[in-house]
C-alpha cells in the first residue's frame, strides 16, 4: 500500500484555485520528486498535507488513515515532518534545544530525548554546533538544522521543501547524500526542488505541478522527455 | 550557595519583614511588593515565555477582587477562600478569552486582549444588580479568625504580609517549575515561532491555554488578595487598561521569561511609584511609561536578563 | 411643530444613523492614521490615540488662550503634528524596530503611558469642553437634528480623506508610500528611500490623528486618557477593514460609529461602548480574516 495518498486535491483562495483536483501516491521507500515552476502550488501542497491548510476538497492519507483536518502537530505525531522553504529554526534557542523540542514528540523524557537529538544532529553533521544559538548558523547549517529538527520527530515520511535553494554546489551534493541516506533508514522522502540536477539524479519518480495540476508521474528520464513538460516548464532537454 | 540553602535564606529573607519592624508604612509598602511581584509572574508565565503579549490581564485581576468581594458580602464566605474561588473564576473566564484571542498573533492578540478588557471593565461598571457599578464593594468587618490560640488583628499589616508573601512565592515557585519542565520549553519554542512549534508536533493551542489558565488564576488570586487587603474595589481600581500595562511594565522591566525578574520589576516600580506619589501625588505613570521605553530601547532583556548576561560574561 | 406622542420611529433610526455616519467619519480618521503607519512600517502604536487626544488638547488650548475656531487651529496642528511625527519616528522609532514587532508594540505601549500621563499631570484629570457660540442649536435638515460642529467636522473629514486619496493616487511620495506599504524590498530596488518615507507616513499618520482630535473636540468631553478608549476603538476599525486599508479603516470607521449609534438608541446607552466591542469579537470568532476579508498576521 503507498504510504502516502493524495485523491483529488484541491485547494481555492476565494477566486483562485492552487491545486486542481490533484492525485498522487508515494510510496514506502521512495524519494519522490516534485517540481514545477513558481506557483505551480508545491508549497501548498506541502501545506495541505502537513494540515497547515485545510483542503477545500480531496482526500489525503497516511497508510490508509485520513490526515484531513488534523491540526499540523497531530500530523507530525502521525509521522509526518516537514522543513520549510524559508528556514524557520527557534533562532534564540541552540541547535541542541532546536532538535530536543522535537524529539519530545515521542519522547517524554528529557535525557533520552537529548540524547536522540545529539544522535540525529550527529546524522547531519551538526555535532559539533550543539550549543550554538540556531541564529548564528550559516544558511546551509540552518538547513541541516531543520532536517534534523524534521528527523527527531521519527516521521514514516518526510517533506523537504527546497533543501537545497541558496547552497553552494559542494553542499548541494552533501544534501544529496544525506537525503538518500535518509531513504536508506527506511523514511520515505517527497523533495520540492528548483535544483534539476539534483533533483533528478536522487529521485526514484517525478511528478511535475503546473497551474495547480499534475502534468506527468513517472521516473525522471521519462518525465524530463514529456513534451507537456517540457512545454511548460522546462523550456530545454536536461540531461 | 546549593539550592536549599538559597531557598532557605529567600524564605527567610521574605518572611522576616513582620518580625523586623511594625511600621505600617513599610509592611505597606513590602506587601505592595509583593502584590505585584504575584502579578508580574503571573503575567510573566504566558507573556515572557510564550511570547503572547496580553494587554487585558486586569480582567482576571478584577474578575477575582470580584469574586471575592461578593461571595463575601453576600454569600458570607470568608475572603481567603473567597480569594481561591477568585482564581478559578478566572480561569473560567480565561477560557472563552483564549478561544477568541488565540485566534490571533503577535500584535493582533495583544490588542484583542485590550478589547475584552474594555468589555469587561464597561460590564463591571454597568451590570449594577451585580457588581454595584461605580459606587463599588466594600468590606465593613473582616471575619474572625483564631490563630495559635489568639484572634488575628486585622489591624496591623502582618497578616496580610505573610499572605501575599505566601501567593507570591507560590507563583514563583511555579515559574521556576515551568521554566524547568517540558511546557516550558515548549512555550519557549511557541515564542521564537508558532508554527515551526506546530511542525515538530506541539500542540500549541493546548499549551497556550494551560499557560493562560496558570495565569489567570494567579492574576485572580492577587485580585481576591486586593479586595481582602483594601476592602473596597470599584471598577476603575481593577480593571483598567493601566493596571494591565503596569503588569507588563513590571515583567518586561525585570526580565522576560525569569524567576527574579518580576521582583525586581516589583520593586522598581513601587520605589518610584511610592518617590512620585510623595512628591507630586500623580505622575508616577510618566516615569513607568519613561522606563518602558528606556528599557526596551537599552536592556530589552530587563534588568534581572542583562545582569545575568554580564555575570555569564565576566572574565 | 406639532407635539406628538411618541418619537416617530423612522425619525429616530434616520436620526441615529445620521449621528452614527458623522462620529463615524471621525472614527475612520484615526483608523486611517494608523492603518497607513502599519501598512508601511508593518507596526501598531499604540500611542496613537494619545497622539488623537493631542490634537483634542490643541484645540482646547488654542480656543481658551487664543480664542481661535478650533477648525481654524487645523492650520497650526496639522503640520505641528506632522513635523513632531516625523521627529518622534526618527528619534524614538526608528532605532526600535530592527528589535521586533513586539518590542515596537511595548515601546509604543510605554510612549502612551508617558504622553497620556506628561498631559494629565500638566493639565489635570478635569473635563474640559470647547463651548463655541455657534454649536448650541442645531441645524434641522429634513427635521434630523446635527449639531453643527459635527456637521462642519464631518464636512472637513470628507475632505480631508478625498485629499488623502489625490495624495496616495496622484503624487509621487503617495505612491511611493503605496508602493512601499505592498512591497518594501521591491520599492528600494526601484529607487524609493524606503526610510524617508516611513518617516512621511508616520509624521502623516500623526497630522491625521492630531487633526482627527481637533474635530473631535467640540464633540467630547476631553481628558488626558482618552487615548486609551480611543486605541481600543481604532484597533476594532482598523482590524475589521483590514489592516493596511485605507479604504477598509473608513469603512470600518463608519460601520463602528452606526453599531454605536443604532446601539445606544436600540439597546443600551450605558452599553454603547462595548457594543462595537462585542461585534468586533464576534467577527473574530467567526470571520477572523476580517469582515472585509483581509488575513490577520
Amino acid at each position: 500500500m503507498p504510504l502516502l495518498t493524495v485523491t483529488d486535491l484541491t485547494k481555492d483562495f476565494g477566486g483562485l484555485r492552487a491545486v486542481s483536483h490533484l492525485s498522487f501516491d508515494a510510496e514506502p521507500g521512495e524519494i519522490l520528486g516534485l517540481i514545477g515552476p513558481n506557483g505551480a502550488g508545491k508549497t501548498t501542497v506541502f501545506n495541505l498535507v502537513t494540515g497547515f491548510l485545510r483542503p477545500t476538497a480531496g482526500r489525503i492519507l497516511l497508510a490508509g488513515r485520513s490526515v484531513v483536518g488534523l491540526r499540523p502537530h497531530a500530523i507530525t505525531r502521525r509521522g509526518i515532518a516537514r522543513t520549510f522553504q524559508v528556514v524557520k529554526p527557534f533562532p534564540k534557542l541552540s541547535v541542541r534545544e532546536n532538535v530536543t523540542l522535537a524529539a519530545f514528540c515521542h519522547e517524554a523524557a528529557r535525557r533520552r530525548a537529548e540524547t536522540l537529538a545529539a544522535q540525529v544532529l550527529e546524522r547531519v553533521g551538526l555535532q559539533d554546533k550543539l550549543d550554538s544559538r540556531a541564529a548564528d548558523l550559516t544558511l546551509g547549517e540552518q538547513k541541516r538544522l531543520e532536517i534534523a529538527r524534521a528527523l527527531a520527530t521519527d516521521p514514516r515520511l518526510l517533506l523537504l521543501d527546497e533543501p537545497m535553494g541558496g547552497l553552494n554546489p559542494r553542499e548541494v551534493n552533501a544534501a544529496c547524500v544525506l537525503v538518500e541516506q535518509i531513504r536508506a533508514d527506511g523514511v520515505s522522502v517527497i523533495l520540492v526542488e528548483h535544483v534539476m540536477k539534483a533533483i533528478m539524479r536522487i529521485s526514484n519518480r517525478i511528478v511535475v505541478i503546473h497551474h495547480g495540476e499534475k502534468i506527468a508521474d513517472g521516473p525522471p528520464g521519462r518525465v524530463v522527455n514529456d513534451p507537456g513538460v517540457i512545454a511548460a516548464y522546462l523550456g530545454t532537454r536536461v540531461v | 550557595m546549593t539550592r536549599g540553602s538559597a531557598g532557605a535564606a529567600v524564605l527567610v529573607l521574605v518572611l522576616a519583614p513582620p518580625l523586623l519592624t511594625s511600621n505600617p508604612f513599610l509592611l505597606h509598602l513590602t506587601i505592595t511588593v509583593l502584590l505585584w511581584t504575584l502579578l508580574g509572574a503571573a503575567w510573566n508565565l504566558l507573556g515572557g515565555f510564550a511570547g503572547q503579549v496580553s494587554f487585558g490581564h486586569s480582567t482576571f485581576f478584577g474578575v477575582g477582587a470580584y469574586t471575592t468581594m461578593i461571595l463575601y458580602l453576600k454569600g458570607g464566605l470568608a475572603p481567603w477562600y473567597g480569594m481561591v474561588l477568585g482564581g478559578m473564576v478566572a480561569v473560567l473566564v480565561s477560557l472563552p478569552i483564549g478561544l477568541i484571542c488565540f485566534r490571533l498573533r503577535g500584535p493582533y492578540f495583544s490588542l484583542s486582549t485590550l478589547a475584552v478588557a474594555e468589555i469587561v471593565r464597561l460590564v463591571a461598571l454597568n451590570w449594577e444588580g451585580l457588581t454595584n457599578g461605580p459606587v463599588g464593594l466594600l468590606i465593613t468587618t473582616l471575619p474572625r479568625v483564631g490563630w495559635g490560640g489568639r484572634t488575628l488583628d486585622w489591624e496591623s499589616k502582618a497578616p496580610f504580609y505573610y499572605m501575599i508573601a505566601v501567593l507570591a512565592l507560590a507563583s514563583m515557585l511555579a515559574t521556576y517549575r515551568l521554566s524547568r519542565a517540558r511546557l516550558g520549553a515548549y512555550l519557549l519554542a511557541i515564542r521564537e515561532d508558532e508554527d515551526a512549534a506546530e511542525s515538530v508536533g506541539i500542540d500549541t493551542v493546548r499549551a497556550k491555554v494551560l499557560t493562560l489558565a496558570l495565569s489567570a488564576f494567579f492574576t485572580g488570586l492577587g485580585g481576591g488578595f486586593y479586595g481582602l487587603y483594601f476592602r473596597y474595589v470599584d471598577p476603575d481600581a481593577v480593571f483598567p487598561i493601566a493596571l494591565s500595562v503596569e503588569m507588563v511594565f513590571i515583567a518586561v522591566v525585570g526580565g522576560l521569561a525569569t524567576v527574579i525578574g518580576p521582583v525586581i520589576g516589583a520593586v522598581f516600580l513601587t520605589t518610584i511609584g511610592e518617590m512620585f506619589r510623595e512628591r507630586f501625588l500623580v505622575g508616577h505613570l510618566i516615569f513607568y511609561g519613561l522606563f518602558m521605553m528606556l528599557v526596551i530601547r537599552y536592556l530589552p532583556e530587563g534588568i534581572w536578563g542583562g545582569a545575568r548576561r554580564a555575570w555569564a560574561k565576566r572574565p | 411643530m406639532a407635539l406628538r406622542a411618541r418619537p416617530d420611529p423612522v425619525d429616530t433610526f434616520v436620526q441615529s444613523v445620521v449621528s452614527g455616519v458623522l462620529t463615524g467619519s471621525l472614527y475612520a480618521m484615526i483608523g486611517v492614521g494608523l492603518t497607513v503607519v502599519f501598512g508601511v512600517m508593518r507596526i501598531i502604536n499604540l500611542a496613537h490615540g494619545e497622539l488623537v487626544m493631542l490634537g483634542m488638547y490643541g484645540a482646547f488650548w488654542a480656543h481658551a488662550l487664543w480664542k481661535l475656531d478650533p477648525f481654524v487651529s487645523i492650520a497650526l496642528w496639522a503640520p505641528l503634528m506632522f513635523l513632531g511625527g516625523m521627529l518622534v519616528y526618527r528619534l524614538l522609532l526608528r532605532p526600535i524596530i530592527p528589535g521586533g514587532e513586539l518590542n515596537t508594540l511595548l515601546y509604543t505601549a510605554g510612549l502612551s503611558l508617558l504622553i497620556a500621563n506628561l498631559a494629565l499631570f500638566a493639565w489635570t484629570g478635569d473635563y474640559r469642553t470647547i463651548k463655541l457660540p455657534y454649536a448650541i442649536t442645531p441645524l434641522r435638515p429634513f427635521g434630523i437634528a446635527v449639531p453643527i460642529p459635527l456637521a462642519i467636522a464631518f464636512a472637513l473629514a470628507i475632505v480631508i480623506t478625498a485629499a488623502l486619496y489625490l495624495f496616495l493616487s496622484r503624487t509621487d511620495p503617495g505612491r511611493a508610500i503605496r508602493a512601499t506599504s505592498q512591497n518594501p524590498e521591491a520599492a528600494a530596488l526601484m529607487g524609493i528611500d524606503v526610510e524617508r518615507i516611513s518617516m512621511l507616513t508616520f509624521g502623516l499618520g500623526s497630522a491625521l490623528a492630531g487633526v482627527a482630535g481637533v474635530l473631535l473636540a467640540p464633540s467630547l468631553y476631553l481628558y488626558p486618557t482618552v487615548g486609551e478608549i480611543l486605541i481600543a476603538k481604532c484597533f476594532v476599525i482598523v482590524v475589521l477593514g483590514g489592516l493596511g486599508s485605507v479604504s477598509g479603516a473608513i469603512a470600518g470607521g463608519v460601520l463602528l460609529g452606526l453599531v454605536e449609534s443604532l446601539g445606544a438608541v436600540y439597546v443600551s446607552v450605558a452599553y454603547k461602548d462595548t457594543i462595537g466591542f462585542i461585534m468586533f469579537l464576534l467577527v473574530l470568532l467567526f470571520r477572523p480574516s476580517g469582515l472585509f476579508g483581509v488575513g490577520k498576521s
